[in-house]
Order: structure tokens, then sequence, then C-alpha cells
């Protein structure tokens, strides 16, 4: 009950950020990474400072980067920059439902990323509508600044931090499948649900595994929910909003 | 950069900014829309589906060690492990990527080192 009262006190936006603080495990050592490859290609510090803050989209920043760098048309740089990012079409209106009315929201999203889409699909369904827009304030706000302070470290001394720390640029990443495994085990609550979420999961896994990771993530979605429609298995809960959302209430609260 | 690879760059931007605002606001609309014509569940079934495979999907892209060989795998499957039992435990969000982050890098050094 204690530790309730002491959660319920806590502002939203200062939540968010708590929330959000295992992203950075996996945030900080690619943009580390992002900001190292940028002045490697040739771009400043600044110019790699600009590309994080407006971009703000992990892998089509180091496409767009690598792609200038070798000389190829703009037209086509700036058409495959989108095309990776063309599968953040979903994340906006499988959250509208959670969104009260608020003019921050169309600000908020360029900080719609994988990693924050997923954090927050889980938690805004459990927060008061009241502390909705200052959750997702704080979460996403954390990301951004992560992501531009890396990128900003990788510019400026990346060669030094991974020549001096090399173990920590590879198992802090890995707060990001803990995070994730976290945020989808709840969702498995009938057998159909847990036989399409495995197949995306595998799909993904195979598709990275052959180098494609960008087209993987649609891919493997779409798999999934192929999976879903095609087999007939016991359902309890999912596809019914309420109750898949019943299913992960007490879940997933922050420590 | 020169100004046309800054033009390109600022396209890139705002292209990927309404590829993350625009469909908010045609759901919005949708949501609008339903609400006035009546308990309606605005959100496609589609929809409802897809996010979650979304976030499978994801879990999936980072599931390959950064480093992929025995020691990272091994790694990965043992940081998994802990990490679920944590969460079985707490059902929480920190403590159990805490600790699968600990354990994946205990295993990757006891790992390296035997191997």
């Amino acid at each position: 009950m204690k530790r309730e009262s002491i959660h319920a006190a806590t502002p939203g936006w200062l939540m968010g950020l708590r929330e959000a603080i295992p992203l950075l495990g996996g945030y900080i050592p690619v943009s580390i990474s992002f900001g190292l490859v940028a002045t490697q290609a040739g771009f400043s510090s600044v110019e790699t400072l600009v590309i994080s803050i407006l971009i703000y989209a992990g892998a089509s920043q180091f496409l767009f980067v690598g792609m200038a760098a070798s000389g190829a048309p703009l037209w086509l740089t700036v058409a495959m920059t989108l095309l990776i990012n063309v599968r953040h079409v979903v994340y906006a209106p499988n959250l509208a439902p959670w969104l009260p009315p608020s003019r921050w929201w169309p600000w908020l999203m360029h900080g719609l990323t994988d990693q924050v889409f997923a954090l927050a699909h889980s938690r805004l369904p459990q927060l008061p509508e009241s502390r909705r827009v200052g959750w997702f304030f704080g979460a996403a706000m954390l990301a951004w600044l992560s992501w531009i302070a890396g990128s900003l470290l990788g510019a400026v001394a990346g060669e030094w931090l991974t020549s001096r720390w090399p173990l920590l640029g590879e198992v802090m990443p890995f707060a990001l499948p803990a995070l994730f495994l976290v945020l989808i085990v709840p969702r498995f609550t009938s057998r159909r649900w847990a036989a399409a979420l495995s197949v995306s999961v595998a799909a993904a896994l195979v598709c990275t595994l052959v180098g494609l990771t960008n087209v993987g993530i649609p891919l493997a979605a779409a798999c999934g929910a192929l999976c879903f429609y095609m087999i007939r298995l016991p359902e309890t809960a999912g596809t019914n909003k309420g109750t898949a959302d019943k299913g992960t209430t007490q879940e997933g609260r922050s420590s | 950069m020169s100004l046309e690879l800054w033009i390109g760059m600022l396209v890139a931007a705002v292209g990927t900014y309404l590829i993350r605002l625009l469909p908010l606001l045609w759901m919005q609309k949708r949501l609008a829309r339903s609400e006035a014509d009546g308990p309606v569940d605005a959100l496609p079934k589609w929809l409802v589906i897809l996010g979650p495979m979304m976030i499978a999907a994801v879990l999936g892209v980072s599931l390959v060690p950064r480093t992929p060989d025995a020691a990272g795998w091994l790694a990965t499957v043992i940081g998994l492990g802990v990490t679920l039992a944590i969460w079985r435990r707490t059902r929480s969000l920190g403590w159990p990527v805490v600790g699968g982050v600990l354990t994946f890098g205990v295993v990757v050094i006891v790992a390296r080192m035997v191997g």
C-alpha cells in the first residue's frame, strides 16, 4: 500500500523518465557508434549533432551518412532514409486510443521511436489519463536527449571510448532485448497469441541474421499477424482491447 | 555538408516527422468520428494485433548480440532466462532489466575467459 501511494504521488513526467532508463542501455552505445561513424564519414561534430536532433531515427541516420559519404544521389539517399522509417506509420494509431486531448501530442510525436512505442504501448493503458502526457514527455525526452548526447560523445571521443571500454558497448545493449521481453511477456495471454508473437520474434531474428534488420521489423510483424489470423487456437484475451489491457494492468510497474 | 546535403537532411527529417505525426492525426479524426456516431470500436482489429507484433519484432531484432559468437549467444539465452525469472517474481520493469544486463555481462566475461 505504501509503495502504491508513493507511486501515485510521483509526477507523470518523472515516472516516464524513470521507466525509460533501460532504453539508455541501447541508445547510448548505438548513438556513440553513430557519432563515430559520422565523423569518420567526414561530417563535423555540429553536423552530426543536428542530424541526431532532427532526424532522430537510428538506422536511417547510419544509412544517410553512409550514402552521403559514398556519393550516392541525394534523392536516393533521402528516399532510402524515409523508406526505412515507413514502419513508424503504425505506431501512433496504436497509441491514439490512450492519448487524452492535448496540444502537445503533435510535438511529442518526434520522439516516437521503436523503443518508445514499445514502452508507451504497454504503459499508457495502465496510467490515469491525467498523467499520460507527462509520462510520454518524460520517457521520450530522456530517450531523445540520450541519443543526442551519445552522438556528440561519439563524434568528439568515440574512438577513445570504444578502445578504452570495448566490453561496455557489447554488454549495455542487452538492456533492449531484456526490456522488450518484459514488455511482451504479459501479452502471451493465450496459445493463439503465444504462437503469433513467437513467430514474429523468430522471423525478426532470422531477418536480422541474414542482414535484413530494417525490413525485418514490419515483415516479422506481418508474419506474426498472418499467423494470428490463420491459426484457430483457443483465445482468452488479446484481440479485445479492453480484455487485453486488463491482463496487463498490474504488470510492468517500474521498480 | 554542402547546401544541397543540408536541404536533403532537412527533407529527410521533416519526412520522418510526418511519418510519425500524420497517422496520429488520421486516427484521432477516426476516433472523434466514431465517438460522434456511437460506441463503435474505432481501432481496426488488424491494428490492435499489429501493435504487439511490432514489439515482438523489435525484440527479435534486438536479440542478436553485438558479437554473435558462442559466448554472445550463451549470454543472451541465460540473460533472457534471468530477466524472465526476475520479472515473474517482481512484475516490474527495472529490476528484470538490471538483472538481465548484469547476468549477460558476467556470462560474456566468464565464457570468454574459459573459451
